[in-house]
């Protein structure tokens, strides 16, 4: 038996696919693709897989992560055209390999945020000396975080077609982790107290790599 | 892309219902069609993408090179309000172009209370809600499906119905609306010509005239069209067309499974059932064929479960045959082959315990009627030994909970037949407590679920009254008082909600009005229970001076012109009469394969009609 990581992408109209739902994509296109894959030994048997730092609904991603294991050797490139010759508009197989790194040892995730709207407030919102939005747990409540140490080597550039990019590493591990909407829902919260302007701006979200460490590419 | 309707999809409960971009859905370049069909199921997305009927005319029509068809669903509550808010268009799924832009807008009506959601959908679409207010840029609004065998109700709205299977029909109104278009489009030119077609009835080209008391009193056909419009039906199975794949949702919906038809119609005659008359004859599909179809589909889906689809899936003759063949692909490829309504008895135990039979749901029984009378009545041949039967065998193997149908209102039906229901389930209960095997400190669950019964046309009981809201409901507790254990949980339909149905199905054209005042008023959801108000629809009926009870309380005379009787399905109005008679005096009928009783399927000289009997 042997793991194989897959790097794949998710875009276009793939974001909207939630985790649940692209769990079962993708056990439907290895499927069809007829790669001999393991089948988990329960009452209930299905193909294990496993994804690495879900991305919420409405995200793109570039590098993500997906664990299966094969019962007989595929060729690494034969299992990226077979999966990307029946893989649904969006989701695309970049590369597969051994994984290298284990699970936990995922720290961060890098990020490419498209603002939109009204976006004059940015530089002032960045030099905060510290940001502090609520963040939900996972037990249910809510506690404050400072994004200001995460937020400290973005870099931001408004485009000449009025929106603005902001590249960000944040941290995705089993310590902590950041969701970048919280970014945006901070910059609103801002504007609306200096302005009284409501969700002034949209965002879009798109994760450009997993890391562990720094520069280490998870997948 | 539009990036409104992007921002839309981020506002909303399950974004998946909208967005399209599925496995095998078709995209089409807009400038290389003639044809754009959108393809409307009236309820949500869930709903619609488990309708087999729609995949098989996506598949067809999507196959004609010249023609697009996308998918269009009733938007939910959510999405619907962003919609009007942000002025967005029903659109179809595939192009997200709105839909006001298509050739043709097609319906299908599954069931009666999707009346209003059609209404709906047309209203978000820009379309005009009534035929006579379209001008010659409108898209074509056309409709099908078992509904359309009482398509009155809805005759303002709907510029033609096709009557019966729709592979052959559509295909035909393509090729003539190809024609049509080529040299210069004028609905009513083209409205005239279609009612040529076999199997096409254009409302507009017929006048409804009443007697006094509101019957009918006549149905003139004008402008050529037929006296009678006939449905259409497939002879050839093999040869019919088949998609080789489903689109594959995202999002879990209702019936999320590769899907096999093995055959059509229905051979046992069950009087209520107006499936069992309106796709007469049986027609089978080859054990070959279904076995090529179904592997097909599973491996360009990727279902990892798969089922096979009929009205009565254990009176398909070659279903021994067809078992080992599907399971012998199935099991290699970790693919679960479910059969849902089956008779358990007929397999052997190696086979059922393979095909997982009694895994999922159990033990399920659809007696109808809880005495053997009124199941004599209705023509529903399960007798008791064979229900007690099955259920020992089933309790022996292990089994602990049985789940049973009824129906309650049945014509002929009195409380005795009521309380027959909670005797039908106290002996199961019985059969369980005698099985000396039964698990040590485990009880049985018997689960009873009673619909009311509505009359529909085309069935034998197209002359009976409904019963009241009031009768169901004082059956009910007649019901409830009989059962006497707790092993026995009671489940049933809301009354209300049957009587509206009840109205709906054999209801004329003068509903029209109602259906739209009522959409006007708020109703647009009634297949949903939370979203349905029974005194907004009778605020209604009075204030437009029509009574619900005429349509579904009345008992109409033997001689009284229906309203659907200038449209035929084969079936003869004398036949069902003779069936009627025989239902009163609780007589049984033969099934088809026994004997032929004579109901008129036989014109078409195909399926079970020209079999061999056994």
């Amino acid at each position: 038996m042997r793991e194989i990581r897959i790097r794949f992408r998710k875009t276009g109209r793939a974001r909207y696919i939630s985790h649940l739902d692209l769990t079962r994509a993708m056990t439907r296109a290895v499927r069809r693709a007829g790669l001999p894959i393991w089948y988990t030994e329960g009452f209930n048997k299905h193909p294990y897989l496993t994804f690495a730092a879900p991305l919420s609904l409405g995200f793109e991603g570039l590098a993500e992560s997906m664990d299966l294991r094969l019962l007989e050797d595929v060729p690494e490139d034969e299992i990226v055209r077979r999966l990307n010759a029946v893989l649904p508009e969006g989701l695309a197989a970049v590369s597969a390999a051994e994984p290298v790194h284990k699970a936990g040892e995922l720290e961060t995730a890098r990020y490419r945020l498209t603002f939109t709207g009204e976006l004059s407030q940015m530089a002032a919102f960045l030099a905060q000396d510290a940001i502090l939005v609520e963040k939900r747990t996972k037990k249910g409540g809510m506690k404050p975080v400072d994004l200001k140490p995460s937020l400290a080597g973005a870099v931001y550039t408004p485009s000449q077609d009025g929106e603005g990019i902001m590249e960000v590493t944040l941290p995705c591990g089993s310590n902590e982790t950041i969701n970048p909407a919280l970014i945006a829902a901070a910059y609103n919260a801002f504007v609306k107290e200096c302005t009284g302007v409501e969700q002034a701006a949209d965002c879009r979200v798109l994760r450009t790599g997993l890391f562990c460490g720094e520069n280490l590419p998870f997948c | 892309m539009n990036p409104t309707l992007e921002q839309l999809f981020m506002k909303v409960q399950k974004p998946g219902r909208y967005t399209g971009g599925e496995l095998n859905s078709v995209v089409k370049e807009k400038g290389a069609v003639g044809i754009r069909f959108a393809f409307c199921f009236p309820d949500i997305y869930e709903v619609g993408m488990s309708h087999l009927g729609m995949k098989l005319l996506y598949g067809l029509f999507n196959a004609q090179p010249d023609v697009w068809c996308e998918r269009v669903f009733a938007p939910d509550v959510d999405m619907e309000a962003l919609m009007r808010e942000n002025g967005v268009k029903l659109f179809g799924l595939e192009s997200r172009d709105p839909i006001d832009t298509f050739d043709f807008v097609g319906f299908t009506l599954q069931y009666e209370l999707s009346f209003t959601a059609i209404l709906n959908m047309l209203d978000l679409a820009g379309i005009p809600l009534r035929s006579a207010d379209r001008g010659d840029g409108c898209p074509l609004v056309i409709a099908g499906g078992p509904c359309a065998c009482n398509p009155e109700p809805i005759a303002d709205f709907i510029d033609l119905f096709t009557l019966g299977e729709g592979e052959e029909v559509n295909l035909e109104l393509f090729e003539l609306y190809r024609r049509h278009k080529a040299t210069g489009f004028h609905r009513e030119d083209f409205l005239r010509e279609a009612a040529q077609i076999e199997g096409v009835y254009v409302p507009s080209l017929y006048e409804v005239q009443y007697h006094e008391d509101g019957t009918v009193a006549s149905v003139t056909p004008k402008d050529g069209a037929p006296e009678k419009v006939r449905k259409r039906i497939i002879l050839d199975m093999d040869a019919a067309y088949y998609p080789d794949r489903f689109v594959v949702p995202f999002i879990d919906i209702v019936h999320d499974r590769a899907m096999s038809e093995i055959f059509r119609g229905c051979i046992r005659g069950c009087r209520f059932c107006q499936a069992g008359f309106i796709y007469r004859p049986v027609r089978e599909k080859s054990a070959e064929t279904i076995n090529a179809q179904s592997h097909a589909l599973c491996e360009n889906t990727g279902y990892e479960e798969f089922s096979l689809s009929s009205l009565s899936t254990s009176d398909y003759t070659e279903l021994e045959k067809l078992l080992p063949m599907l399971l012998d692909w199935a099991e290699k490829e970790q693919t679960n082959i479910s059969l849902p309504s089956l008779r358990v008895d007929g397999f052997s135990e190696e086979l059922a315990a393979k095909l997982n039979v009694l895994r999922r749901s159990g033990l399920t029984f659809a007696p109808e009627a809880g005495t053997q009378r009124l199941r004599d009545a209705i023509n529903k041949n399960l007798s008791e030994p064979e229900i007690l039967d099955t259920a020992k065998k089933a309790f022996s193997a292990g089994w602990t909970a049985v789940k049973l149908y009824f129906m309650m209102g049945l014509p002929t039906e009195t409380l005795e037949d009521v309380a027959g229901i909670a005797e039908l389930a106290q002996k199961i209960v019985n059969c369980y407590y005698y099985n000396p095997n039964k698990p040590k400190g485990k009880g049985v669950n018997v689960s009873v679920s009673v619909s009311c019964f509505v009359p529909k046309p085309f069935t034998p009981f197209q002359w009976e009254p409904q019963d009241t809201i009031e009768e169901l409901e004082e059956k009910q507790r007649h019901l409830r008082v009989s059962v006497t254990t707790k092993k026995v949980s009671l489940h049933w339909h809301d009354a209300q909600v049957s009587f509206l149905e009840g109205v709906f199905a054999r209801g004329d054209r003068r509903l029209c009005a109602v259906m739209e005042e009522a959409f006007r008023r708020g109703c647009k959801r009634d297949s949903w229970s939370e979203h349905f108000s029974l005194q907004t629809w009778l605020d209604v009926f009075r204030d437009l001076g029509l009574d619900p009870a005429f349509y579904a309380n009345r008992r109409r005379d033997f001689s009284e012109v229906l309203p659907w009787d200038h449209l035929d399905y084969g079936v003869t109005k004398a036949f069902l009469a003779a069936e009627n008679r025989r239902a009163h005096e609780s007589q049984t009928t033969p099934n088809c394969r026994q004997s032929c009783s004579g109901c008129g399927a036989a014109r078409w000289k195909g399926g079970v009609c020209t079999n061999a009997r056994n």
